[in-house]
């Protein structure tokens, strides 16, 4: 035994341990941030990081996640957080698996005192922006649209011209573009037509035709020789009349393709029209519409909050999961490694289950349980469940239960979000001109239910006010008709009941909004607004009209005439292959009547010469 | 180059030297295990703690673990199919997923199929290679040392000043 090499050990091992346990805080704190930032494509920060080498125990004062859309804010933040990692998966195959994580002073959409830009390191971009992604698009643009109608300001005396010089009318530009791309194509096939050996073809096989002259073969043989030649001159000739139908073919194909579909000026000027109206602020006044006027702004725009907040998740989720899939190549000097149990087939990471609580931007003290967050489902087998609730002293209450699950081929997500007993003092239901009161009482219910699987879309959003009285009297005196019309129809009301509908069942994305007060609302508009509305609507298509007169007849008169240019190109074509096909015709029967002649003639001399008959 | 020099200077003093035979052959045996097995394996852990607490030669252990370094590198391909026959041995399955559920043996990394395959052919080649071993050392302090103290090589060696200050050093630090 050597004293000195054991003291050697022992010392070691007390400087490996000494440097561990000094130096991992930094250096798992920097680590995490940097793996999570790359993951979260924007700053993630940990303050007051300690981590414990002895019982492997995680623990920070503030965690924030910086929004990648707006720097400046954080998805969501929280207070002092712990947990412990389990041992063995963390150190036989660098997995964190923790059981129970406390996680307090929870809460989202946060403001940062520092931007959370992150330089991302070279990696690939996903190809796709997500499905989800594209529905919260929708949604955002429906709830902006919505805001941007303006009921009471219909005048009749609208300024066309001014509204005109505001909207950069598309359609002339595009009806130019395409008869430039019309012209393009013609001049292709124009030089299509010119180019074709079928012309230089044709006039070859009229010389061989021409070279033929029946009246000079004196003999049988060189008769049947002639037919042959003119048997196969007349499958040249039918090759050239395939050549010639398919160039026609292609060419009717290319000209009728949709890109030169006259069809779509037609929409490109209703386009236009609508553009028109959207700047004027010109609403459709339509009752399936009026809904989604009145509440469209204030639900669709939560709406799209929380469906933001799903297709980040499906976003991450699908991130992760690519993580865990098994080199296919065996790296020289390392092995394959055989997995003789599914003991240690650990997700890369694993959250079992997530105490937690914070507070919602109302400042309702929030609480619950979410489990089973991990960067593989197949590997856990179980989905993201949460179940989050809050109540307070005055009857408001919240609750968020819902599933992430992407154990099957469909990622699925589904949840419920209830926030009810809210007061409505002060608040207004609506965001449009046509309800810009505030309400002196009340109480609010809303209740969302989405779900999503793969892309397929269901959502419903209730939204119920409750005991409700409208404060006119702080409005003033009413402007015109309509509102007072409109004060007179909603003054008894004190409920209302809105639902919004956001589906893709039979198709593209449908976004109904419908109320109890829809019809009162388009009784008074019918009654006063409405004539206003379609004679702006009038003048408005008209002046479109005016703008785009007569190009959509120009151009399909112009489209006419090269179709037809290149089409009596193509006649002539086929005439020439037609004639020089009647002509083979013409020659073949010539020498066969030839060819007979010839062999009777020696068949006589035969009968003449030897007394046999060979008729 | 003079410190490779001056490495198989001592070398070649340890294989004359009083250090018996069974330290030079357990120094090279240890260092062989090392050198054919994947470096960070928790067995070579082990190992290094042998050589530092034993008293074989470490300087013949880390030449041993040079040499072997090399020759796995050559060896990967047989030690990874040996690996998979081990792995695969029927007779052995239950052992193997005991010694697979017991997280103390899955740090081995024992189901991996060079771990396992190099690990095992370095036990075995043990088995020879220890008595052999010894029995060159004996024969090389009995017949060849003399022969190598006269090659040209070690005597211009030895004629160097770097060699006497060498000397001078060894004899201080005894």
């Amino acid at each position: 035994m050597r004293i000195g090499g054991l003291i050697t050990v022992l010392v070691l091992a007390g400087i490996i341990f000494a440097a561990a346990f000094f130096i991992t805080d930094e250096w798992v704190e920097s680590n995490i941030e940097y793996q999570a930032s790359v993951l979260n494509e924007a700053k993630v920060e940990l303050d007051g990081f300690e981590f414990s080498l002895l019982n492997l125990q995680m623990k920070w004062d503030r965690l924030q996640v910086a929004n990648r859309n707006s720097t400046m804010e954080n998805i969501f933040e929280t207070g002092e957080t712990e947990f412990s990692m389990e041992f063995w998966p963390l150190i036989l195959g660098n997995k964190v698996i923790v059981q129970n994580v406390r996680l307090t002073g929870f809460e989202l959409a946060t403001e940062r005192e520092t931007d959370g830009y992150f330089e991302m390191p070279e990696i690939e971009e996903d190809e796709e922006p997500g499905f989800l992604y594209s529905v919260v698009k929708q949604v955002s643009g429906e709830a902006q649209k919505n805001a941007e109608v303006r009921f009471t300001d219909i005048r009749d005396d609208m300024n066309v011209d001014s509204l005109m010089a505001q909207i950069n009318l598309q359609s002339v530009d595009k009806i130019d573009s395409l008869r430039n791309g019309i012209q393009q194509n013609y001049s292709k096939w124009d030089s299509t037509f010119n180019n074709t050996p079928i012309e230089k073809e044709i006039a070859t096989a009229q010389n061989t035709i021409e070279s033929i002259k029946v009246d000079e073969i004196k003999d049988p043989k060189k008769a049947v020789e002639a037919i042959e030649n003119i048997r196969k001159l007349r499958a040249q000739v039918d090759s050239m009349k395939t050549k010639a139908d398919s160039l026609r073919n292609n060419f009717q194909q290319d000209y009728g393709s949709s890109r030169y579909d006259l069809g779509q000026v037609d929409n490109w000027i209703e386009d236009d029209f609508q553009r028109a109206l959207n700047v004027a602020q010109i609403p459709d006044l339509d009752v399936q519409n009026i809904g989604k006027a009145l509440f469209g702004q204030n639900l669709l725009g939560d709406y799209a909050v929380y469906l933001e907040y799903v297709a980040i998740a499906r976003e991450y989720g699908s991130r992760l999961i690519g993580d865990d899939e098994d080199l296919e190549e065996i790296p020289r000097y390392e092995g394959l490694d055989y997995e003789f149990s599914d003991k240690y087939d650990w997700p890369g990471f694993w959250f079992k289950n997530i105490e937690l609580s914070g507070r919602t931007k109302s400042e309702l003290g929030i609480s619950g349980v979410v489990t089973n967050i991990s960067s593989n489902q197949e590997k856990t087998g179980e989905p993201v469940l949460f179940e989050l609730g809050a109540e307070d002293e005055n009857q408001v209450s919240l609750s968020l239960n819902g599933e992430f699950n992407y154990l099957e081929e469909s990622p699925r997500e589904s949840f419920n979000f209830n926030y009810a007993g809210f007061t409505l003092s002060e608040a207004r239901l609506s965001g449009s001109d046509l309800l810009p009161y505030e309400l002196e009482s009340g109480k609010g219910e809303l209740n969302l239910n989405l779900d999503i699987v793969d892309r397929r879309i269901e959502s419903r959003i209730d939204y119920l006010a409750t005991g409700i009285s409208f404060d006119f009297e702080a409005a003033g005196e009413p402007k015109n008709r309509v509102e007072s019309l409109i004060r007179n129809a909603i003054g008894s009301t004190d409920n209302v009941d809105v639902t919004a509908l956001v589906d893709n069942i039979e198709g593209p994305l449908r976004v109904r909004v419908r109320s109890n007060v829809d019809d009162l609302f388009m009784n008074a508009l019918r009654q006063t607004i409405s004539q206003e509305v379609e004679n702006a609507k009038r003048k408005i298509e008209a002046e479109v009209e005016k703008q785009v007169d007569g190009k959509k007849e120009q151009l399909a008169e112009f489209k006419q005439e090269k179709e037809a240019e290149i089409q009596a190109r193509y006649d002539e074509l086929q005439a020439k292959v037609d004639e020089q096909l009647a002509r083979i015709e013409e020659k073949r029967e010539e020498l066969e009547e030839k060819k007979k002649e010839l062999e009777d003639e020696l068949k006589n001399r035969v009968r003449d010469r030897i007394g046999i008959d060979f008729k | 180059m003079f410190l490779i020099m001056r490495y198989f200077a001592k070398l070649l003093k340890a294989l004359a030297s009083e250090a018996s035979p069974g330290q030079i052959a357990g120094g090279i045996i240890l260092g062989m295990i090392i050198g054919l097995t994947p470096f960070f394996s928790l067995h070579n852990l082990l190992i290094v703690v042998l050589i530092l607490v034993l008293k074989v030669n470490i300087g013949m252990a880390l030449f041993s673990f040079a040499v072997f370094s090399g020759v796995a590198y050559l060896a990967d391909p047989i030690f990874h199919s040996f690996g998979i026959w081990l792995l695969e041995l029927e007779s052995m399955q239950q052992t193997w997923t005991n010694m697979y559920n017991s997280e103390w043996w899955a740090l081995t990394k024992f189901y991996n199929t060079v771990v396992i395959g190099s690990f095992v052919t370095a036990l075995i080649l043990c088995i020879p290679a220890f008595p052999l071993l010894k029995y060159g050392v004996v024969q090389y302090r009995k017949h060849i040392h003399a022969k190598v103290q006269k090659w040209k090589v070690v005597q211009a060696f030895k004629s160097t000043k770097f060699y006497s200050i060498y000397q001078t050093v060894s004899r201080v630090r005894g």
